[in-house]
């Protein structure tokens, strides 16, 4: 079973860190257009303190144990992922039902030299089964050990 | 090796009478354009309305006609090409391997006019990839010929035989058990319809619903309606049974007209519909594109003995239309007569009941839920407490739940049986498995509870082969199963057809 790369923790960080802040700016901006109507603890403290509270525990803590329960095992028939900090999730991709595949990697994750894996399937709800936090390199290398697989069935 | 393809075809434009009911089909637009007029005490005068029937004459006509002159449509070698569109300009190419379905609708104009609308599917996207609105049936059936005669050839070039061109009627619905079902098709969302249509007298009939009962109530019913004034629970009661007799009428005529002259019906390796009153819809199911079967009732037509079978199959829009309904409506022998012949099976006689902790946690969900919901009331109204009663049927609801809850598995399918209010068996040949999911979340995992997802193709998103709260090491033992036998299955090099082989235990 293989851990993901530990470097993904840090995007994941800073993923939330900027949603968060968007969060804020919006909660923000609402507070500062009301202002003459009242409320002016709710609005300037309870609310955005709130935000800042539980915005910064999730990026604290959330990623690191994502992280942590995140496995995947390329396996002689499957592809085995295991993840899920309140739901977890284990899957079994036969390798004979692939479809296709992506390498995807986007901004954030190419200062880090990440990318992710996509296995397309004609499963409904396995259409894109997505292993994120691979060095681009491994990626690439999982991506072409695993292109051998793709059958011409149709389906 | 050379395919024997149809000659290339020459460019065609839909049938000239496309125009006429392209026209016919704009109406209803102009008259709710008209509506705003109409509603006028003083009434839209003449001119008002000469003009804006002009200036809709101008406008459409135009544009049907350019519409019309824009559209052609051709099959070459491989592919059915429709170019169409006025200001963008669609060239379409459909890959005729990858079409899975020709589609002749046939509503009341297009039966009158002898044309129809032909639906081109194929498995890629969720709607029809093509429409051709409208073509002469001749021309209709033209092309669905030519698209089967394509796949049959190129099926036997590689290798798999030609089947013998017969056809095996399969299920076929008499007029009085059309009737049966739509009783038991109880809807009462029309009346919804009807009543919030009734807003919309006044503006057009200058008629408001208070009229009615005014009229009602000084015509010939009097004497009724005396009484009915002198006890309003007499009135209640009469309200109820309209609304019933009601919900029965519209429930008998819609599947009348919906399942009119129903026929299954198979032909080689093809599956073939054929049903309805007014609007005739037509459809070929490919054997092979058949995921699953669903064994569908509910309560009332269990208790009589009735059941329907529905099919899940790719390139059928699931989340619009439910799955593909095979069987409407028969008895439980009839299906299972008929069901082998689209996909083999022996429906096992008991089912293996998952944890009955489950109860417990489906409970404490419905608690928690309950609780939520009653928690503002019981601030402001102490008395709201006594809504804690409530949970009593929930609590029987749970247990009915899992009481329902089973799942069943044999040499090469699987079966799965859930719903209380629906009932559905899943019954999933082990060839068509897809990717296999266990989960469990916090509370699951307290519990020591797990849930496993058997993923296929073309399955809906809130209706598929699910089977939740098994004890954890039972979900991992069964998914093992699952898998060796999904494994197993193309290994031994199995078919859909042949035998099914033993299983090395896992």
């Amino acid at each position: 079973m293989q851990p993901l790369h530990p470097d993904i923790k840090s995007i994941w960080r800073l993923k939330s860190f900027l949603f968060f802040v968007a969060l804020f700016a919006v909660v923000a901006a609402w507070a500062i257009m009301t202002m003459t109507s009242g409320g002016l603890i709710w609005r300037f403290g309870l609310l955005p303190g709130g935000i800042v509270l539980f915005g910064l525990s999730w990026t604290l803590v959330i990623p690191g144990l994502r992280y942590r329960f995140w496995r995947y095992d390329l396996r002689a028939n499957e592809l085995y992922l295991e993840r899920g900090v309140w739901n977890r999730v284990r899957t079994i991709v036969p390798l004979r039902r692939i479809q296709h595949l992506d390498v995807s990697q986007d901004v954030l994750e190419r200062n880090y030299e990440l990318g992710r894996l996509i296995v397309h399937t004609a499963g409904t709800r396995s259409s894109s089964v997505t292993v994120p936090g691979l060095h681009y390199e491994t990626a690439e290398r999982l991506r072409d050990e695993l292109r051998h697989y793709i059958t011409e069935d149709a389906i | 090796m050379e395919l024997q393809r149809p000659p290339t075809d020459p460019a065609r434009r839909l049938h000239p009478l496309t125009l006429i009911q392209k026209l016919i089909k704009s109406l209803p637009a102009l008259l709710l354009g008209l509506l705003p007029f109409l509603g006028n005490d003083s009434g839209p005068s003449k001119v008002v309305l000469l003009v804006f029937l002009v200036l809709y004459g101008t406008v459409m006509v135009p544009v049907i006609l350019i519409q019309y002159f824009r559209f052609r449509y051709w099959i070459t070698e491989r592919e059915v090409i429709i170019h169409s569109g006025v200001l963008t300009r669609r060239k379409r190419s459909i890959p005729i391997e990858r079409i899975q379905n020709i589609v002749l609708e046939r509503s009341l104009l297009p039966r009158l006019l002898g044309t129809a609308r032909v639906k081109i599917e194929t498995a890629g996207s969720k709607s029809a990839e093509g429409i051709l609105e409208y073509v002469h049936v001749a021309e209709a059936n033209r092309l669905r010929t030519v698209v089967q005669e394509w796949t049959a050839t190129s099926d036997s070039v590689r290798g798999s035989t030609p089947e013998p061109h017969k056809e095996t009627e399969l299920f076929r619905m008499s007029l009085d058990r059309i009737f049966l079902s739509g009783a038991f098709r109880f809807s009462l969302i029309y009346i919804a319809i009807i009543f919030s249509g009734m807003q919309y007298l006044p503006d057009v009939f200058n008629l408001t619903p208070e009229d009615l009962v005014d009229w009602v109530l000084s015509g010939g019913v009097e004497e009724y309606t005396e009484t009915a004034r002198a006890s309003p629970w007499l009135i209640g009661a009469v309200t109820g049974v309209m609304a019933i007799l009601f919900g029965w009428t519209t429930g008998i005529v819609i599947n009348v007209t919906k399942y009119y002259n129903f026929r299954l019906w198979l032909d080689g390796n093809k599956l073939h519909l054929r049903h309805g009153l007014f609007t005739v819809r037509e459809g070929t199911i490919p054997l092979k594109r058949v995921q699953s079967l669903i064994l569908r009732t509910n309560p009332p037509m269990r208790l009589f003995g009735w059941y329907r079978l529905e099919l899940q199959t790719i390139g059928y829009d699931v989340e619009k239309q439910g799955y593909q309904v095979a069987v409407p409506f028969a008895r439980l022998h009839e299906i299972l007569a008929l069901a082998p012949h689209i996909r083999p099976f022996t429906l096992p006689e008991s089912f293996e009941c998952v944890s009955p902790v489950s109860i417990r946690r489906t409970v404490v969900r419905y608690f928690m839920v309950f609780a939520v919901l009653l928690a503002v009331p019981v601030y402001f109204w102490q008395e709201a407490l006594w809504g804690l009663l409530l949970l009593a049927p929930l609590y029987g609801l749970a247990v009915l739940q899992y009481r329902n809850h089973g799942y069943a598995i044999d040499a090469d399918t699987v079966y799965i049986r859930r719903g209380v209010f629906q009932h559905y068996v899943w019954i999933v040949p082990s060839d068509r498995f897809q990717v296999f999911y266990t989960h469990d979340t916090f509370f699951q995992r307290r519990l020591g509870l797990r849930s496993v997802i058997i993923d296929t193709a073309g399955a809906g998103s809130f209706r598929f082969p699910y089977i939740v709260d098994l004890v954890a090491e039972t979900a991992e033992q069964f998914t093992a199963t699952l898998y060796a036998r999904f494994q197993s299955h193309f290994m031994l090099g199995n078919h859909m057809d042949a035998e099914p082989k033993a299983v090395p235990g896992q």
